[in-house]
């Protein structure tokens, strides 16, 4: 498969703790291709952002315990890649767009100087170079008078050019992959619309693949072409954008998007999913949907369902899903 | 406006309200500054509707609210609470009509005293009144609990055993626990799960139905003000940009903030393809606020006065006023001062 930028086989992340072990992330699979953005969509505590540090290889080992039958990015095998040669690949080969631009940036130095730095540190660049690499990378993801912009500190900067110039990081090597995590929750709706026409651009411009981490389905709406349905650290359902909008099959995806109070139309009172999502340490057992499902039988409660394939598009984890498959590859 | 009878006025009426906070100047006796979070705001609630305020972070859409349940007190102009003058009154009759008014707060994970049972935290209102008994207070809460859909066993536990959904179910139990005709909902389900909006939204309404309240429903999720509330304000930096019943306003959006507003907001319908107005720009800082409309240096269709002379509202529906010199037009002397041309080219999106 040679357009696939990042291959994830069997990933892991579980977090031992003193009450037991949080199991974060139980084995999932992904496959990004080239110039796709992929989206992985839950709600809080699905595993979503843990997913995304342990491609990343952020996560502090320990406390946290990650495995992975393969983790390929490109020609790159990470798989069992020590720290050490990871830095040579964050930043330059995928790279990370946080949620929070306050903290993610450091607050003491200009923003110039922060992306000087990924220049400097990955490709042989005198600074004058890497300062005008920088004002170029600032320019694009549009930000006004980039060259005295760059001068500017964090603080003195506004919700939506703190993102911009997040973006302006992340693609500042051309990275291979980059991984949107929550890229526009803190910020409003008019200059939501305008980061995420941004990034969208950029991943375009560059042929870059994207990974989007996201808990509004909206977002995932404008932006992926294929989404991954997470619940309880497993993925629950996987299809192409419109696919997956106009006919969702897990009863998880269904209710979710049901939901999503619309402005098109009036719905009242707004359909509900029950209850809430399982604790983490103490998730029911069998399918872990199925004290919140409208369609769970017995058999939901005794055996968790495989994901399976169908009509070769896409997956869906579920034993009544929506739709029953035409056929079911093994 | 609507279910209000001609005899009775509106259960709540905000008259020209402007709310104020002094900043810090860069140096001691510098003159001071003033960030104008609320800038000559009218609004009229009546009874049993649900009224959304609508606007970006930091458009003082809570600071309106508190302004309007006496937790702010306005830097001019009236809040009026059932025909009286909240805040000429003597702090006693003052804490008297608070009772009448309530707020869910967004965060339930701050709003909530970690070290209180569930049960310490809804019956502190009441406690507080130190009106009612021991077992009265306990019936009380168990009644409420009931309501809200959280069990007996539920009382003695502690805010950390719940998760975000079910606190606000604690948050919505203490606001209504004293009876209150007026709650004001201040973004009660953006800190919470997307599966658990539903229910949220769904038990504020029962409860509302229920108990004949009335909602000021404070959001920036403009799906959510369209399907619950009757009336609206659209704000922008501390002023009103556009008022009337919702039916109206997303139907016919005349603002070109709102327009704006309304075009920005994602939706999940992947079928329909739309036309986006991005707005240039960020919203500019409330502090010494430029002199005309607030929004003209975002706007897609700023004119030369826009900058120098202020917007007034003005009804162009009946019931339905916009403060925009695209809508009101200017005088024919201004007309003759050129103020009426574009400022540049600019295209929509």
């Amino acid at each position: 498969m040679a357009d696939t930028v990042l291959e994830v086989r069997n990933l892991k992340v579980a977090f031992p703790c003193s009450g037991g072990v949080i199991r974060a992330v139980e084995g999932i699979d992904l496959d990004i291709h080239r110039g796709e953005c992929a989206a992985l969509v839950g709600e809080s505590g699905c595993g979503k952002s843990v997913s995304a540090l342990a491609i990343m290889k952020l996560l502090n080992t320990p406390p946290a315990v990650c495995r992975a039958d393969k983790l390929q990015l490109d020609d790159l095998d990470l798989t069992h890649l020590p720290d050490r040669q990871m830095e040579r690949i964050r930043g330059k080969h995928m790279a990370m767009i946080f949620q929070d631009a306050m903290t993610a940036l450091n607050p003491v130095m200009t923003v110039g100087k922060q992306i000087d730095e990924i220049y400097l540190r990955h490709s042989r660049l005198s600074r004058r170079e890497a300062r005008q690499r920088t004002i170029k990378a600032l320019e694009l993801v549009g930000v006004p008078e980039a060259r005295s912009r760059a001068n500017s500190y964090p603080h003195q900067l506004s919700g939506g050019m703190r993102q911009r110039v997040l973006i302006a990081l992340a693609f500042a090597c051309v990275p291979k992959l980059i991984i949107a995590d929550e890229p526009t929750t803190a910020l409003d709706v008019t200059i939501q619309a305008q980061v995420l026409d941004v990034l969208k651009n950029m991943q375009q411009v560059h042929g870059v693949s994207a990974l989007l981490i996201a808990h509004d389905l909206s977002v995932v709406a404008n932006m992926a072409d294929t989404v991954y349905v997470m619940y309880s650290g497993k993925i629950v359902e996987r299809a192409a954008m419109q696919e997956l909008f106009v006919e969702p099959l897990h009863p998880y995806t269904h209710g979710l998007l049901a939901s999503v109070p619309r402005i098109s139309d009036d719905r009242q009172p707004f359909v509900q999913i029950p209850d809430a999502v399982p604790h983490p340490m103490r998730k029911p057992t069998g399918c872990y949907f199925h004290p919140r499902c409208p369609r769970s039988s017995d058999q939901c409660q005794q055996r968790m369902p495989r994901l399976e394939s169908l009509d070769h598009e896409r997956e869906v984890r579920c034993w009544h899903p929506l739709r029953q498959p035409h056929e079911v590859r093994s | 406006m609507i279910r209000n009878s001609p005899d009775t006025g509106p259960l709540l009426e905000m008259e020209n309200v402007s709310v104020n906070f002094p900043v810090k100047g860069p140096y001691p006796f510098s003159k001071k500054r003033w960030i104008q979070a609320v800038t000559n705001v009218s609004l009229q609630v009546s009874e049993g509707e649900t009224f959304g305020i609508v606007g970006e972070s930091g458009c003082g859409k809570t600071t309106l609210a508190n302004a309007m349940i006496g937790m702010v007190r306005p830097t001019a102009g009236t809040v009026r609470f059932q025909g009286v003058d909240l805040y000429s009154l003597k702090p006693q009759v003052f804490r008297e009509a608070r009772r009448e008014m309530q707020m869910i707060f967004q965060d339930p994970f701050s709003s909530l005293n970690p070290r209180f049972s569930v049960y310490e935290i809804i019956r502190e209102p009441l406690y507080i009144r130190g009106q009612a008994s021991e077992t009265a207070m306990k019936a009380k809460v168990l009644e409420l609990l009931k309501l809200v859909g959280l069990d007996e066993d539920d009382m003695y536990r502690y805010p950390s055993d719940f998760s975000g959904g079910q606190r606000q179910r604690i948050g919505i139990a203490r606001a209504i626990i004293l009876n209150p005709r007026f709650l004001v909902c201040d973004e009660p389900v953006s800190a919470l799960d997307v599966s658990v909006h539903a229910q949220i939204l769904n038990l504020l309404m029962d409860i509302q139905k229920s108990r004949h309240l009335t909602y000021v429903f404070v959001s920036h999720n403009l799906a959510v003000v369209k399907n619950i509330c009757q009336n609206m304000v659209v704000m922008y930096l501390g002023t009103i940009m556009e008022s009337g019943s919702s039916d109206a306003i997303f139907a016919n959006p005349l603002h070109p903030y709102t327009k704006a507003l309304l075009s920005a907001v994602l939706d999940i319908d992947v079928t329909k393809p739309r036309d986006r107005i991005l707005l240039k720009g960020d919203t500019p800082s409330p502090i010494d606020p430029p002199p005309g409309c607030r929004f003209w240096q975002r706007c897609p269709s700023a004119m030369k006065g826009c900058a120098t002379i202020p917007a007034k509202l003005a009804e162009v529906e009946p019931g339905h006023p916009v403060a925009c010199h695209l809508i009101s037009g200017f005088s024919p002397q201004q007309v003759a001062d050129g103020l009426h041309e574009p400022v540049s080219p600019k295209s929509g999106g």
